[in-house]
Formats: C-alpha cells, sequence, structure tokens
C-alpha cells in the first residue's frame, strides 16, 4: 500500500511536470493580448440603413518603428514599417465606421492594380486629402488597408480595401516623417464578429514578393478587426 | 464490389481446407458480417458532413466518397473480426510466457495468394473508378468537354493575393470583385494564378480545387447547379492570415448575373486630382 | 580525445558560433559598408541570411570539434592512428554513465542516446501539438496570435518527422539490429557516434527556431512562401541539410552492417524481419533525403545570395521545390512506418508462440512498398496544376501500394491466428496499430483516387489520416517495440500495471482527436488554421479534448518508462522467451556483445515444435568464433 501511495504521488507529480512545461511553453509563446483600439463614438448618422451610431477611428502608417506603439527605440525591429497608434482595432456593431489614415511612407508600383481601387466603403468612394477618388494609379500605393474575414453563418461576408497613396518622401514633417497623405473611408458594420485587415503592398522584408518581415507579423501590417 | 469482399471473409486464412466448414471461420464470418453491417450503417456520415453540393462534380466527389465508405466496411471488418476473434478466442494471460507453443504453420499459399487477388482486384476497382471520375474534375483530369449546343464558358481570372482572392470577369469589360458571382448552369472556366506565393483556390461545395501558382496559369471549370452562397477557401498554407483568405461564392440566375455585372461595369472610375504628390 | 565530452562540445560550439558569427560579419558587410551608398533593403536582408546560416554552421563545427567527431581522422591524417586501447575507450570500456555523454562508438551507447533524444523530441512536438490544440479548441481564439501558430505548426511538424524517422532505426536499429544478427558493433562504429551527434549538434538550431523569428510556413516550407519567412526559416534549412547528412551515415552504416556482418549460417531467409524492415528505411533514406536536402541548399541560396531557383519573376518555379520536397516527402513516410511495422512483426511472434506467418510475404511486402513509394510523390500534387496527364500514372502506383501494405495486414492477423496470444503490452500495440492503420490505410486510399482528393486536399482529412499512419500506427508500434526491447537495453521489466493505462488512454485520446479532425475535414476545414468558421466549432473541440487525453495518457506511459528504468524489477536475458538472438546474449549486454559468435542454423521462429536445433543461442559450436 506505501509502496503504491508514492507510485501514485511520482505520477501526480511526473504529469504535474509535464503539464506544467506544456503551460510553460504556452506562457513563453502564447502572443500577449495586444493593447486594443476601440473607435469613438460620436453621435448618431442618418443613413440609408436608418440611424446609426457612427464611429471614428485615426490610423497612421509610418516608414519604420520609432513612432506608434513599438516603444521610443522602435522595438524589436525599428526599421520595419509600422500601422500605429494600434492594431487591434475595436469597432461598435451595426454602426458607420469612419477611418482616417495619415500615410507617412512613400511607395512604388503595386503588385496587384486590384488594390489600387476602393471597395466596400459607402458609394465605392474614398476621400484623398479631401477629394473623392475611387482608384488611384498603381504606381502611386503607398499602402492599402484591406479588411477581410471569414464568413460563416454567423459572421457576415465583408470586404473593404483602400488604396493609401504615397506621400511625397522629399517634403518631411515635423516628426521627420513625409508630409502625410490623408485618407478617409467610412462603412457599414454588421453583427458581431471577428474580422482581419492588413496592407497589400510588399513592403517587407523577402527578394520575392516583399510580403516577409513586417507585412507577416502581427502589429506591424496587419492587426485584427473586432465587431462588438 | 461488396460481393467482392463477401469473398474474402468466406476464406480467411484459414490453415487448413476446407476451411469455410471450421466453427472459428464460421464465427468470424458472423462477426465480420455483424461489422460490416454497423458500416454500411454509417456509410451515409462522409456525404452528410461534406454539407450540400453545389455543382455535378462535387455530386461525382459525394458519391465517390460513399462508395469509398462501402467498400471499405467490409475490408476493415476482415481484418477487424479476425483480430477480435483470435484475441478473444485464443487469448492467454500470465506473468510467464504459456509453456506450450502453437501450431508451427508457416504460411497458407491459398490465402496469401487469394488475399492478393482480392486486394489487386479491389485497388483495379478504385483505380478504374477514379479514371472514369476524372474527367469530371478539371484539375487533375485536364477541363471537361463541354456538351453540345452548349453556351461557351465564362472566364473568371482569379488571383491570389496574400490574404484575399480578387475576380476579373474579362469578357464583361474586366470588372473586379472579392464575392465571386456566377451564373446558375453556366460553364465558368477559372484561369487561376497567384500575385505572389502558392495559394489553392476552393470553392468547397462544387468541389473546385487548384493551386493558384505565381508566374503559371493553372484551369480549371464548373458548372454550378445550386442558387445560393458558398465557401471560397485558401488550402494551401500561404503566410500570417492564411486562414481568413477566405470569401464566399454566390451563384444568381443569369438574369441576376446580368443585373449585378451591369452594376459593376457602371461604376465610373475617379482619380483623385492630387496627383504629383505619389512617388517615390 | 579522453577529455572530450558534451560540455566541451557545448564550450566549443558557442565559441564557434561567435567566431562565426563575426567572421560573418567582417567578410560580408565590411565591403558593403566600405561603398558610399546605404545598402539597398534587399541586400539587407541577403546579409541576414547569409550571417545566420555562417552562425548556425560555426555553431555545428565547433560542437562536433568540441565533441571530437574529428579526432580520429585528424590522427589518422598526422599518421598517429588510433591504439586499441584508445579505440576501446572511444567504446565506451569501464566508463559508467559517462560514456552516454561522449562520442562513444559502442552501438548500445548510441542506441541508448537515440532513445533519449527522440523521447526529448517528441515531448517537445508533443507540447507544440497542445498549444495547438488548444489554441483551436473555440473559433476566435487570441492565444498563440497566427504568427506563432503558424511557426508552432511548421515546428510540430518537422520535430515529429525527425523524431518519429529516428524513433525506431536509431534506438532499436542501433541496440538491438547488430546484436539480432550476431555482430560485434556496427560495420563503422565512429560513423554511427557521427550520425547521433551530428542530430545531437542540430536539435539546438531547430529548438531555436521559435526565438529567432519563426518559420510561419508549416514543415513543408514551400516556396516562395519560405522565402518571405524570417532567419528561422535559415535554421529550418540548416536542420534539414545536417539531418540528410546524418541520416545518410547512418543509412550507410546500418545497410552495410546489415548486409555484410550477420553471423555465420544467418542467410537472408534466417534473418529477422525487423532487420529487412530496418534496412529497408535507411536505404529508403538514402535516396530520399538527399533531395531534400538540395531543395533547401536551393532555398538557401535563393535566400542568402539572391539566386531565384523558386522566383518566378526570376525564371523558377515553386513547382520546383514542391518536387524535390515531395521526392523525399513520400518515400519518408514509409521511411517511418516500415521499421515500426516490422518491429511489431517481430515481437508478434514472441507473443503468439508461433512462427510469423508468410515470412517471405512480408518480405516481399516490405519491399514492394520501398519499390512503390519512390514513384508516388507527385499524389501529393493532384491539384497543383503541375501536371495533369500525370494524375492517372501517380493514381495508379499509388493504389497499387495498397497490395503490398493489405499482404503486411494478412502477415499479423495470419500470425495472430490460432495463436496462444499472450496478452502483453506489446502485442496490445499490435491491436491498437491493426485498428488504427487500417483506418489511416483506407483514408489514404481515398485521397489517393483524385476525385476525393480534389475535395479533401489540404483540409483537416490529410491531417487526421497521416495522423493515423504516423502516430496511430508507426508511434503505437514503437511504443510497444520500447516495451518489447526494454528489458534488455536498460535491465529492467517495464511496468505494464500502469504502462497499460497509459497506453490505452493514449490510444482512446487519439481516435476522439482524430475522429473529431475527419468530422471537420469532410466538411471542408483547410489545414493549418489558427482560426476557423463556426460551422467547425464542434469538431475541433472534441479534437482538442481527445489531444488533451492523449497527453495525459502519454505522460503516464513517460512516467513508467522513467520508474522503470531507474527502479524497475530487473529482468532476467530472456524474459518473453523469445529466440532472436538478442534475447540470448546476458543483460546487459557485455560490450562486444558475444563471446562466441553464433553459428544460424534456422529463423528465428521456431516456436511451436521441439527446437534444439533450430534457435541459435550463445552456446552454439565454437567453430564460429572467429570473425
Amino acid at each position: 500500500m506505501r509502496r503504491f501511495m508514492i507510485r501514485a504521488f511520482f505520477l501526480v507529480v511526473t504529469i504535474a511536470i509535464g503539464v506544467g512545461f506544456v503551460v510553460g511553453a504556452g506562457v513563453l509563446l502564447a502572443q500577449p493580448a495586444p493593447a486594443v483600439q476601440v473607435a469613438e463614438v460620436r453621435g448618431t448618422v442618418q443613413t440609408p440603413q436608418g440611424e446609426l451610431p457612427h464611429a471614428f477611428l485615426k490610423l497612421e502608417s509610418y516608414p519604420d518603428s520609432m513612432q506608434g506603439f513599438h516603444g521610443p527605440d522602435g522595438g524589436a525591429h525599428p526599421d520595419w514599417v509600422t500601422f500605429g497608434p494600434q492594431t487591434a482595432l475595436q469597432v461598435p456593431a451595426h454602426s458607420l465606421v469612419t477611418i482616417t489614415v495619415l500615410q507617412h511612407d512613400g511607395g512604388e508600383v503595386i503588385t496587384n492594380d486590384y488594390f489600387a481601387k476602393v471597395h466596400g466603403t459607402v458609394d465605392g468612394v474614398a476621400q484623398l486629402n479631401g477629394e473623392p477618388f475611387t482608384q488611384i494609379p498603381p504606381d502611386t500605393v503607398g499602402h492599402t488597408w484591406t479588411l477581410h474575414g471569414i464568413p460563416s453563418p454567423d459572421q457576415d461576408q465583408v470586404f473593404v480595401s483602400v488604396p493609401l497613396q504615397a506621400a511625397n518622401e522629399e517634403v518631411v514633417g515635423e516628426n521627420g516623417y513625409p508630409v502625410p497623405n490623408e485618407v478617409t473611408f467610412s462603412f457599414y458594420t454588421g453583427d458581431p464578429g471577428l474580422y482581419y485587415w492588413n496592407c497589400e503592398f510588399p513592403c517587407g522584408d523577402g527578394t520575392y514578393a516583399n510580403f516577409g518581415g513586417a507585412m507577416s507579423a502581427e502589429g506591424y501590417m496587419a492587426g485584427t478587426f473586432t465587431v462588438l | 464490389m461488396t460481393d467482392t469482399a463477401v469473398h474474402q471473409t468466406e476464406d480467411p486464412p484459414a490453415p487448413e481446407p476446407p476451411g469455410w466448414k471450421r466453427p472459428e471461420v464460421r464465427s468470424i464470418a458472423l462477426i465480420w458480417l455483424v461489422l460490416t453491417i454497423v458500416g454500411e450503417c454509417l456509410v451515409w456520415i462522409p456525404s452528410w458532413l461534406m454539407g450540400p453540393s453545389a455543382s455535378t462534380q462535387m455530386d461525382d466527389i459525394k458519391q465517390t466518397m460513399t462508395l469509398f465508405t462501402a467498400m471499405s466496411a467490409p475490408v476493415a471488418a476482415v481484418i477487424w473480426a479476425i483480430m477480435i476473434y483470435s484475441v478473444a478466442r485464443w487469448r492467454y494471460t500470465g506473468d510467464e510466457p504459456p509453456e506450450d507453443d502453437a501450431p508451427d504453420f508457416r504460411t497458407n499459399s491459398p490465402v496469401v495468394l487469394l488475399w492478393s487477388i482480392l486486394s489487386g482486384v479491389l485497388t483495379l476497382v478504385v483505380f478504374i473508378w477514379g479514371m472514369l471520375k476524372i474527367a469530371a474534375i478539371p484539375a487533375a483530369g485536364g477541363l471537361a468537354a463541354l456538351p453540345a449546343g452548349a453556351m461557351p464558358p465564362m472566364v473568371v481570372e482569379v488571383t491570389g493575393n496574400q490574404w484575399v482572392w480578387n475576380f476579373t470577369y474579362p469578357e464583361l469589360g474586366n470588372i473586379q470583385s472579392d464575392v465571386l458571382y456566377l451564373p446558375l448552369d453556366r460553364t465558368t472556366l477559372f484561369d487561376v494564378t497567384s500575385a505572389d506565393v502558392i495559394h489553392s483556390f476552393w470553392i468547397v461545395e462544387m468541389g473546385v480545387k487548384v493551386d493558384a501558382t505565381p508566374g503559371q496559369l493553372t484551369k480549371t471549370d464548373v458548372v454550378p447547379h445550386s442558387i445560393g452562397s458558398f465557401d471560397v477557401r485558401c488550402a494551401e498554407l500561404c503566410g500570417l492570415l492564411h486562414a481568413a483568405m477566405e470569401t464566399q461564392a454566390k451563384v444568381v440566375t443569369q438574369e441576376e448575373f446580368d443585373a449585378w455585372a451591369q452594376d459593376k461595369g457602371a461604376e465610373v472610375p475617379i482619380e483623385p486630382a492630387a496627383q504629383e504628390e505619389g512617388g517615390a | 580525445m579522453r577529455r572530450l565530452n558534451i560540455i566541451t562540445a557545448i564550450v566549443f560550439g558557442l565559441i564557434g558560433t561567435i567566431a562565426a558569427h563575426y567572421l560573418a560579419t567582417i567578410i560580408f558587410v565590411m565591403p558593403v559598408l566600405e561603398g558610399d551608398a546605404e545598402a539597398p533593403s534587399g541586400l539587407v536582408w541577403l546579409l541576414e541570411n547569409r550571417i545566420a546560416f555562417t552562425t548556425m554552421f560555426g555553431w555545428v563545427v565547433g560542437f562536433m570539434i568540441g565533441i571530437g567527431a574529428f579526432s580520429g581522422p585528424v590522427r589518422w591524417v598526422l599518421g598517429k592512428d588510433l591504439t586499441d586501447e584508445e579505440a576501446l575507450f572511444l567504446a565506451g570500456k569501464d566508463q559508467g554513465i559517462g560514456r552516454y555523454f561522449r562520442f562513444t562508438t559502442d552501438h548500445k551507447v548510441v542506441g541508448i542516446q537515440y532513445l533519449v533524444i527522440t523521447m526529448v523530441l517528441l515531448g517537445v512536438g508533443g507540447t507544440l501539438a497542445m498549444l495547438i490544440r488548444t489554441n483551436l479548441m473555440t473559433p476566435d481564439s487570441a492565444f498563440l496570435g497566427p504568427t506563432t501558430y503558424n511557426t508552432l505548426v511548421g515546428m510540430h511538424g518537422i520535430i515529429m518527422i525527425v523524431a518519429t524517422i529516428i524513433m525506431i532505426t536509431g534506438p532499436f536499429g542501433n541496440f538491438i539490429l547488430p546484436i539480432m544478427i550476431g555482430a560485434r558493433d556496427m560495420a563503422f562504429p565512429r560513423l554511427n557516434a557521427l550520425s547521433f551527434w551530428l542530430i545531437a549538434s542540430v536539435v539546438p538550431v531547430l529548438l531555436s527556431v521559435p526565438f529567432i523569428g519563426g518559420m510561419p510556413t508549416g514543415w513543408t516550407a514551400y516556396n516562395p512562401l519560405a522565402d518571405q519567412a524570417p532567419i528561422g526559416m535559415d535554421g529550418f534549412a540548416f536542420t534539414i541539410i545536417v539531418f540528410a547528412i546524418s541520416s545518410a551515415v547512418a543509412g550507410a552504416n546500418i545497410t552495410t552492417t546489415a548486409v555484410k556482418m550477420r553471423t555465420r549460417g544467418m542467410t537472408w531467409t534466417r534473418t529477422p524481419i525487423f532487420v529487412f524492415g530496418v534496412v529497408a528505411s535507411v536505404g529508403l533514406a538514402i535516396p530520399a533525403f538527399p533531395t531534400f536536402m538540395a531543395a533547401q541548399v536551393l532555398s538557401g541560396l535563393d535566400r542568402g545570395v539572391g539566386t531565384t531557383f523558386y522566383d518566378a519573376s526570376g525564371g523558377g518555379s515553386g513547382w520546383l521545390y514542391a518536387n524535390l520536397f515531395w521526392l523525399m516527402g513520400h518515400p519518408e513516410v514509409y521511411v517511418i512506418l516500415i521499421p515500426a511495422l516490422a518491429a511489431l512483426l517481430e515481437l508478434t511472434p514472441v507473443f503468439t508462440r508461433r512462427p510469423l506467418f508468410s515470412f517471405k510475404a512480408a518480405v516481399v511486402a516490405i519491399s514492394g512498398i520501398v519499390g512503390l513509394s519512390i514513384l508516388v510523390w507527385a499524389h501529393h500534387m493532384y491539384i497543383s496544376g503541375w501536371a495533369p496527364k500525370l494524375g492517372g500514372p501517380f493514381m495508379l502506383t499509388t493504389e497499387i501500394i495498397s497490395i503490398p501494405t493489405g499482404l503486411l495486414f494478412l502477415v499479423f492477423i495470419g500470425t495472430m491466428w490460432r495463436g496462444r496470444i499472450w496478452t502483453r503490452l506489446p502485442m496490445m500495440a499490435v491491436y491498437a496499430m491493426l485498428w488504427n492503420f487500417v483506418i489511416g490505410g483506407i483514408t489514404g486510399v481515398y485521397l489517393s483516387d483524385i476525385p476525393a482528393d480534389e475535395a479533401m486536399h489540404g483540409s483537416m482529412f490529410v491531417t487526421a489520416h497521416f495522423h493515423y499512419t504516423l502516430m496511430g500506427a508507426a508511434l503505437t508500434g514503437t511504443m510497444g517495440a520500447l516495451v518489447y526491447w526494454f528489458p534488455k537495453m536498460t535491465g529492467r521489466m517495464f511496468d505494464e500495471r500502469l504502462g497499460k493505462w497509459g497506453f490505452w488512454i493514449a490510444q482512446v485520446g487519439f481516435n476522439v482527436t482524430f475522429l473529431g479532425m475527419f468530422m471537420v475535414g469532410f466538411a471542408g476545414q483547410p489545414r493549418r488554421v489558427f482560426n476557423y468558421s463556426e460551422v467547425f466549432a464542434t469538431g475541433n473541440f472534441i479534437s482538442t479534448m481527445g489531444a488533451y487525453t492523449i497527453g495525459i495518457g502519454m505522460l503516464i506511459f513517460m512516467y513508467v518508462v522513467i520508474s522503470s528504468w531507474s527502479r524497475g524489477a530487473i529482468a532476467s536475458s530472456n524474459p518473453w522467451k523469445a529466440k532472436t538472438l538478442e534475447w540470448q546474449v546476458p543483460t546487459p549486454v557485455p560490450l562486444e556483445n558475444f563471446d562466441v559468435l553464433p553459428i544460424i542454423t534456422s529463423d528465428p521462429y521456431g516456436y511451436g515444435r521441439p527446437s534444439p536445433d533450430l534457435a541459435a543461442t550463445d552456446q552454439a559450436p565454437k567453430e564460429g568464433a572467429s570473425l
């Protein structure tokens, strides 16, 4: 009996160590919950879909990581391009969302000119420095803000993609970055769900397609979009 | 096919003739029969799990799954029946090895031969079935032949981008969409390529799947036969947001499709005035 | 040489790492800095990869110097070859536990080293599996996040592939096989140690991958996706290159041993079936892994030098990578599966007290699988669009494999037929394997047939299928083999009473996990996704619960391995009353195994007949004593 108890004890200890190892690895590798940028609701707006709350988000895209939330020293990859101030976004369900992006980064030719066009916004247009547009020349794209998800019976198909016109890199503003282009667009949200957004302009690492580095890391050129 | 498998059990690896009269063979045949019946009662499950079908090739695929499951049940049952019976009947428990050994027969050539021939026949059946159905599976066997007098196929250019699909309709003034609109009962030809890495274009309920490879144009086609919304997914790991590289295929009537295409085509592009700011 | 061990290896390895890193920085970066212009970002990328490769190379070379892998060749070149005394030292004579931490040539030491590293890798791979399943327990989980998730999927894959490739041929192929054929050691004992220490040196590189950026590509590391991956990808490519060298060395060694060093009288028909299985496995690895290595060398060149082997815009093709990869990838599953099945074939007669049913059919089946397995690789590419016209031929070769595989099933159930089935844990592994492998095999037939593959390719169905074969059959077989040979390798009995619990809990959990995965696979859930549509929630939850059950079962099993190894009952030299040669030598097995080499007059399956003249023993006639 005593021998049995000892064995049972060590068995439990082994299992505990094993589970502890898994938990430890989980803690080591788990993604810390990112800070969420919640859209600011300013009143309601009359739309063809009725009166909806109007939510606003302001984003910026930087040519490196010295700004935004990666810390004053630029975090692990100071030279990576990044969106900011946060990449985990949250907006209210059944509302009109207006996003303003300050594009500080330059750009080049985009691989697929589909993404030089505006998709999925209200009336299919966006505003560049106050001017409406539905597409920009494919060789002047800085980044894009492209939203999509996993459609299911419980989650709508959502697709919004807006090209962000490259800033003129020769005109430098106060913060040392080029003077930004301001792109504004609006779209409606439906039921609650979890969506993802990313940039479709190949601005990361790699000898091919340049979708590595910042493009393939959450918290830089991609993030979540929670409709709550 | 079930018939072939029946023969298989009537001659399990019995060491001495007349094998099929021995009591253990009869018991095994009974266990086999029970397992087979249970298995055959479950053959509808794969097809049911695969959900609704939206094209004839998906019908073929579901039929294939059901047929293979029906064929598999007796085959699996042979092995499991003999195993279950052997373990139940001839089991020995003890801390020391049994004193008496089992009979020392080393092989049974007729059984080995019969087993090989039967598995050969089953293989052949599966292969012939595959070759017959391959014509309906455009990605792997070439495109399906069009019936005489059918409308020419509509071409859709599919581009996989990290992590978004987009669709271009070259015959409709190059209109573009994030959702795949397809007219009902019309052959659609997909020209699939990729802007970056390898993706795999998959319309789940239509049984359409072909890789999107950079620098290559792969082709497949489909005739959607049901109205509704279906899932378009990416079936090849393509980086960060592979899981979210999903959209929908909407099958609508030809009239609705034409209206949609006209609507899309009517969108007049507006380019921003401040062009000179661009470029780097 | 006498002072070298794993500590010196790590020290030298670290020195090599630092030296190579600085050297690479000087050689590659200085010329760029001397130029006036700022380096273009593409060049920075190439330089990072070059430095990463060189640094890893420095680690492995330093480690191998430190462990003493080059001492022998260097001494030979200098004309001071090892003395007999030194050779005996190298074999680990009179060294106690320390010999397990050195460049020891004794095949039994190498076998134990392989066993330990296999268990460590399986433990790490299993831990990652738990994390993956935890992330997939519910939809929209934010536990790991896509970056980490994708890396862990690839890490789980490659760690398990490496572990399962070595799990039979490493521990048992090295420890058991030479004794089984009546040899005193392997044909090339130093190569044997080299093959192990190459793997040991590169395991830290592999495990560092998640911490140097990861490899969010899956273990297939398809190009051009791999071209975008961080320098973790270099760690993967480097690991594969070293692993391929190791497996080539081990393959040449084991094959030569089995062909040339069987004791007198051991004709091929008297050679145990396990030997055939191991030779088939390592022999198959010899043509298979070089293509994988080549694939990774080209990938490294694309990443570090800027060539365009896989870059469509430079005339390359992702299909080139896919072909090179699967030329290895399909033989590789049989490299894993065959020796595990052969180990079970070896122990089945012992526990049914019957000769192996149709030994020749088993040999034919193994040879058939080996031959066919190098002709089926493109069934992984049916829907790639690479060669639609080859769909039919590859479908045929793939489906023909079911004939030799079916023969193996016949051999198993034929051996059980009218046997005296002694239900010990190794025999239970045979039952479990027969259950799992039937499911794995049949679902393989689905996937081999193009109409079904059209729907199932790239879905969770595939994941479930190959886990049924590689885990349900191969890993289950290895657990049986471990229990079977445990008394000989450790000198102690395996505690089966508790071991059975661990084993069966893991088996039940396994079936729950992968039946859940079949469900979502049929329904159309893609593989390797960090998130999924809510329609798949039920199946994924079932899968995760099953996975935790496997985890508990495996931990119990691991506890039994450790406790039995340290405090189990002392084993007699032949507790199973088996007839193969390894059970006829004393336990613990002496250095050089046999005082007098045996002479063989029959195969080792002579159960069920009076057998004074059949089983070879160490009391064999003296005239066989020279070699």
